[in-house]
């Protein structure tokens, strides 16, 4: 591929985007702030975590054919809808990093696949860093020796571009199943019945298990795929100030139980 | 097909792609209400529940519903199902 190719399938050569290594917040600020920039569309990557612990749901899940909600409230497990698609999935308050990437809809290309393959392929080449034979498989995962290790979901608003995403850095398979309703189907499908064999994580590849060090990975596979540049940045009090009226949204029983 | 209090339950599950559920009520042959959900994609997002208000009271034919669906996918991007896969849940649900 020439330079000059590379220019045209990525206008944002040497795109300058804002790195935001935040810690911990709860699900429903989570999801409040992920909103917040996407709505703002500064190019941002965000890192997270969550406390409690807890399940997202994709948008047009149903909570209660997918969320075992008393065993969550049995373990104080917060459970939260997001605005992108895709499925169910534990957040691990020690288990696992997040992160979010948002950007104008004309740096991307136009195809929600392309979107994927481009975002997902920059993180897959990011595990490789950390020693992770990590690949982008089907539409939104990324696996290591064909086993899933991070799960990413997508939309499309106000312009811009939302994808977020979990990276699994330990896993206990058994706290996610006790959470999660798993359908039979679904498991069938891929002709694999018990989902230990589908599921990993950076522990048990025996990756790097140092956060900071793995960030700076992804950040290297972003910079290096997809020529973005980082520099380190906070949450704007507009951004804050917004996320904290969105955060309503994403506490309330209308939103979470709408499906 | 599974009826629990007059509600009629399916599943799709797409080949390579993702998980589509319908739930229905059907009265006099036709849609009374409907609820998809599932673990696909849909640009933009919203726009599923203007599909689900379209249904209602459609003959439950599989000529009736298939020009509508066909008709909402040209203004959706799906990934993981596609407008075919919607049909399908919905006659999987009604006669299976």
């Amino acid at each position: 591929m020439t330079r000059t190719t590379e220019i045209y399938l990525h206008p944002f050569i040497l795109m300058e985007f804002r790195l935001i290594n935040d810690g911990w917040r709860d699900a429903y600020e989570n999801m409040a702030i992920d909103e917040a920039i996407l709505i703002g569309g500064t190019p941002t990557l965000r890192f997270y975590k969550w406390r409690p612990s807890a399940i997202s749901i994709g948008y047009f899940q149903s909570m209660e054919e997918e969320v075992n909600l008393k065993e969550c409230e049995k373990q104080n497990i917060d459970v939260v809808r997001r605005i992108t698609g895709g499925g169910a999935v534990y957040h691990d308050s020690n288990g696992e990093i997040t992160y979010s990437f948002v950007c104008p809809q004309e740096m991307l290309p136009k195809k929600i696949m392309d979107i994927y393959s481009l975002i997902c392929s920059s993180l897959a080449l990011g595990l490789r860093y950390i020693g992770l034979d990590a690949e982008h498989r089907g539409i939104n995962d990324i696996v290591v020796n064909g086993k899933k290790i991070s799960g990413s979901a997508m939309t499309r608003k106000y312009g811009n571009v939302l994808q977020h995403g979990t990276l699994l850095l330990r896993v206990d398979v058994k706290k996610m199943f006790s959470l999660l309703k798993v359908g039979k189907e679904k498991i069938s499908d891929k002709e694999i019945k018990n989902v230990e064999e589908r599921v990993t994580s950076v522990e048990k590849e025996g990756g790097v298990l140092d956060e900071e060090e793995i960030k700076r990975a992804l950040m290297g596979g972003f910079e290096k795929k997809m020529h973005l540049r980082f520099y380190e940045g906070e949450i704007t009090q507009e951004e804050i100030s917004e996320a904290k009226k969105l955060r309503e949204k994403y506490e309330s029983r209308e939103w979470n139980f709408k499906r | 097909m599974k009826a629990e209090n007059g509600i009629l339950r399916g599943e799709l599950k797409v080949r390579g792609g993702k998980l589509i559920k319908c739930r229905m009520k059907v009265k006099n042959g036709r849609i009374e209400e409907i609820k998809f959900s599932g673990d696909f994609f849909m640009y933009p997002e919203e726009k599923l529940e203007e599909l689900e208000e379209m249904l209602i009271n459609i003959e439950l034919k599989k000529e009736k519903i298939l020009p509508i669906i066909h008709h909402f996918s040209e203004n959706v991007e799906m990934v993981g199902a596609d407008a075919d896969d919607i049909v399908k849940v919905i006659m999987k649900t009604i006669t299976n």
